[in-house]
């Protein structure tokens, strides 16, 4: 028995020595001071030009040899899970990809990250849109970071040729629209394609804009200073109106029952005329650089394929606008203390992020149009170049609802679009839902 | 055995004992603590300890989650994962298990691979591909539709000929009731008013050859299988029970096989001999001898069953608007989306736990009422 005394005393010894060894490392390594950096990223390993994207991390991560990059990717839903996770925690990464508002509000409202202002410098931060660098445009109301881009997030991308071919045009108005239904569906060919089965889409990529139309802009504001309630007249008729999308047939309560991931594929494949999506949804129909492969190839892109605002609807106030809000971007985390090495190795990141090389690369990539001024491109897609032409034909935008009003809001909506979209609720059943939500949540921010 | 051994032998054990005990308390006793602690506090996010800003008070969370409609409806997903699992998964594993053991079916060890394979593969590939399977555009709807839609226009074309009509002719009522009545549910689920509909439909595909008509009116008229269980209530939880069942019936078939060949096959075999049919060796000889086995499979489903949340996760997320939604997927919507509440998700975990406990005392109540013994075997 004593052996075996004598030999778990051996173990733990041998085990804590072991410890002890790895912490002596780790200090040692911050002697030499090689600094590392968390990066949390938003990116999908599946989509084109992911590879390239992450050459452009690495080409920094060598160049800088006192700098280690430890990069985590996520998307979608995962993505604002773990971000969730990690302010729940307070461990917060030291680069972390977020949204100005929003999903991100609460990193903006807790000052969980730096001001770039002063970190990155007016000479720095001219070369962007003045758009992007305004402060008061983000939650916390500093430039807790740096959207790469604006986004527009309605974008009806139209398979022309499609239409063409069944005698049809692309519509210009929501009775066009709703013309087009039997024919199609005759072929057997859905008219709108949306990713309904993921609540936010609704919400973001077409709602947002109907809203827009039917309100406008200062009404959200008006809201939730409680002078106008969701149960008002012209709400409800935005409301009343995806109720009509569906009972038209213009979207079919399939869409219901499609994920997200499904939609790229059945639109390139021809199984629907017309896909509502956001306009960050263009790079996956694009070239694949490593693969040489794309969804829909350039030449489609540019013979078969435009990008339209959603025609106009019957009773709208505020016609043409389409939601948009400014893009993602990165910050760094208020933890690291300032005038640090690590805060320097911090900006250093983010300057080379956002240089003109990196930036047109993304550019190229067709990951997003770029909010920095000076980058110019002349190989880019057709769907690209389709894009900026349709960001220029926009005459007047809204917001986008998870941009603008609180999650404590903002998820009740989705929820109640996809209980219009499934039938089992009303729009004044609805609408009184989401003011119920609003009532509490303004009692509780008093 | 002496004194002094027994002294050490006291002594190993404490010392064998404690270290996995510490570790046992900081990673399972220290968190079901914090969660209760949670559960009754204020906590929005960030630091936990040292910000100062954690405030007990009290039960209101748990008011507030017996009051709301979303927690029971969660709860009635929950209950119904537990019934296809304690009332599916067991039996029909037992019986598989049964067949295999007693040779009833050949290639039993084939049998056994393949159905213990599902419980191998990632829940997370299982809803993913069990998603593509039942999408609107998936192989099972193209499958149907294709099947439904070829053995309309053979009808259609039928009903045309009788009328000699050619695309652009004038319409005659007889032509189009006989239409509807093709299928005058699916004409009706197409169509308000199906004459109506019809007349336009054909006005609008005047351009169409005649071939090309009834393709076209057979699309729109044929009856349309979407596995659209998502959008009726009811159900809505029917696909994931389904895939709930296919996924880990083989998990127990694996246990109560194993259980099975340790039975004294000389007990079988004098029954035999004294005639007993497999319904009443099952009956009298498997189950009985199973009864622990059956205990701890049962309480394995229903703590599993409370905790189902990636299979559900990945196939629907617990949408749309929450009707698929179980206990796991609303705590964690609580917790990690929109807008966190801390304390709420915390509640419902402690409900989980709560109605977990209660199911498997119910399930030692139930086993002793009807003579079981306790799982000693």
């Amino acid at each position: 028995m004593k052996k075996l005394i004598v030999l778990l005393l051996v173990f733990s010894v041998i085990t804590f020595a072991l410890l002890a060894n790895g912490a002596a490392e780790s200090q040692a390594e911050g002697s030499a001071e090689v600094i590392t950096l968390k990066v949390f990223d938003y990116a999908e390993a599946t989509t084109a030009g992911f590879e390239e994207t992450e050459a452009l991390w690495e080409k920094f991560d060598e160049e800088n040899t006192d700098i280690v990059l430890e990069k985590e990717n996520l998307s979608n839903e995962p993505f604002h899970q773990k971000l969730a996770a990690y302010v729940a925690a307070g461990t917060i990464p030291d680069i972390v990809y977020m949204y100005p508002g929003g999903r991100s509000a609460v990193i903006h409202e807790q000052k969980l990250l730096k001001d770039l202002k002063p970190l990155l410098g007016d000479e720095f931060l001219s070369n962007f849109l003045p758009a992007v660098v305004d402060p008061e445009d983000q939650a916390g109301h500093y430039l807790a970071m740096l959207p790469v881009s604006i986004c527009y997030s309605s974008v009806m991308y139209v398979n022309e040729k499609l239409l063409q071919d069944n005698g049809l045009e692309v519509p210009k108005t929501y009775e066009d629209l709703k013309a087009m239904v039997p024919k199609l569906k005759a072929k057997g060919i859905q008219t709108v394609l949306m990713a309904n089965k993921d609540d936010w889409v609704m919400q973001s990529c077409l709602y947002s804009t109907i809203a827009g139309r039917f309100v406008g802009k200062d009404w959200f504001g008006q809201v939730i200073e409680g002078k106008v309630k969701f149960t008002d007249k012209e709400f409800v008729d935005s409301l009343r109106f995806v109720d009509t999308l569906y009972k038209d047939g213009v979207l079919s309560r399939d869409t219901i029952q499609i994920s997200y991931g499904e939609v790229p594929g059945l639109f390139a494949s021809g199984k629907a005329a017309i896909l509502i999506d956001g306009d960050w949804r263009q790079s996956v129909f694009l070239t694949d650089k490593s693969s040489g492969e794309a969804l829909i190839a350039p030449e489609k892109q540019q013979s078969d394929i435009v990008l339209e605002a959603f025609p106009s609807i019957p009773g709208e106030k505020y016609p043409g606008v389409v939601s948009s809000t400014l893009g993602c971007g990165y910050g760094i985390s208020a933890a690291i203390p300032s005038g640090s090495a690590k805060e320097a190795a911090a900006v250093k990141l983010l300057k080379y992020v956002y240089s003109n090389e990196v930036q047109k690369t993304y550019l190229e990539l067709g990951k997003y149009i770029t909010s920095r001024t000076d980058v110019v491109s002349d190989s880019l897609e057709p769907l690209t170049l389709k894009m900026k032409e349709y960001y220029a034909s926009v005459p007047e935008t809204c917001y986008v609802l998870d941009s603008v009003l609180d999650p404590a809001i903002y998820t009740v909506i989705n929820k109640v679009l996809q209980e219009i979209g499934l039938g089992t609720k009303t729009p004044e059943q609805g609408a009184a839902e989401i003011q119920a939500a609003a009532d509490a949540w303004i009692a509780a921010d008093k | 055995m002496d004194k002094t051994s027994l002294k050490e032998k006291k002594h190993a054990y404490r010392w064998m004992v404690i270290p996995p005990f510490i570790i046992y308390l900081f990673v399972l006793a220290f968190p079901v603590l914090l969660s209760i602690i949670l559960s009754l506090s204020d906590f929005n996010g960030g630091r936990i300890f040292g910000a100062g800003s954690l405030k007990l008070i009290g039960f209101g969370q748990y008011a507030k989650l017996l009051s709301d409609p979303y927690f029971w409806h969660a709860f009635r997903n929950n209950i119904y994962i537990v019934l296809i699992s304690v009332f599916g998964q067991l039996p029909l594993g037992l019986f598989l298990a049964y067949l295999i053991y007693r040779r009833i079916v050949r290639l039993g060890t084939f049998w056994q691979g393949v159905l213990y394979v599902p419980s191998v593969i990632s829940v997370i590939v299982i809803g993913i591909m069990w998603n593509l399977i039942f999408s609107p555009f998936g192989p099972l709807a193209e499958v149907v539709n294709d099947f439904n839609r070829s053995s309309y226009q053979n009808n259609l074309e039928k009903v045309l000929d009788n009328y000699n009509y050619q695309n652009g002719d004038a319409i005659e009522d007889a032509m189009i009731d006989d239409i509807i009545r093709i299928d005058s549910k699916a004409a009706r689920k197409a169509f308000d008013d199906p004459d109506k509909g019809i007349r336009e439909t054909i006005a609008v595909l005047s351009d169409d050859t005649d071939e090309q008509l009834v393709l076209d009116l057979s699309n729109m008229l044929s009856r349309k299988w979407s596995s659209d269980f998502l959008n009726k209530d009811g159900a809505s939880m029917w696909p994931i029970l389904f895939v709930t069942l296919w996924c880990w019936t083989g998990m127990y078939l694996i246990i109560f096989l194993a259980n099975m060949q340790k039975i004294n096959k000389e007990t079988i075999e004098s029954a035999m001999i004294d005639g007993a049919k497999e319904k009443s060796i099952l009956r009298h000889i498997i189950i009985p001898e199973l009864q622990g086995s059956i205990m701890n499979c049962s309480v394995l489903c229903i703590s599993g069953s409370l905790n189902s949340f990636a299979l559900i996760y990945s196939m629907t997320g617990g949408g749309p608007a929450r009707i698929t939604q179980v206990l796991a997927i609303y705590m964690y919507e609580k917790a990690f989306m929109g807008s966190p509440d801390y304390p709420m998700a915390n509640a419902i975990s402690m409900m989980m736990v709560a109605f977990s406990l209660l199911l498997i005392l119910l399930t030692r109540k139930i086993q002793k009422a009807f003579g079981g013994q306790d799982d000693e075997n």
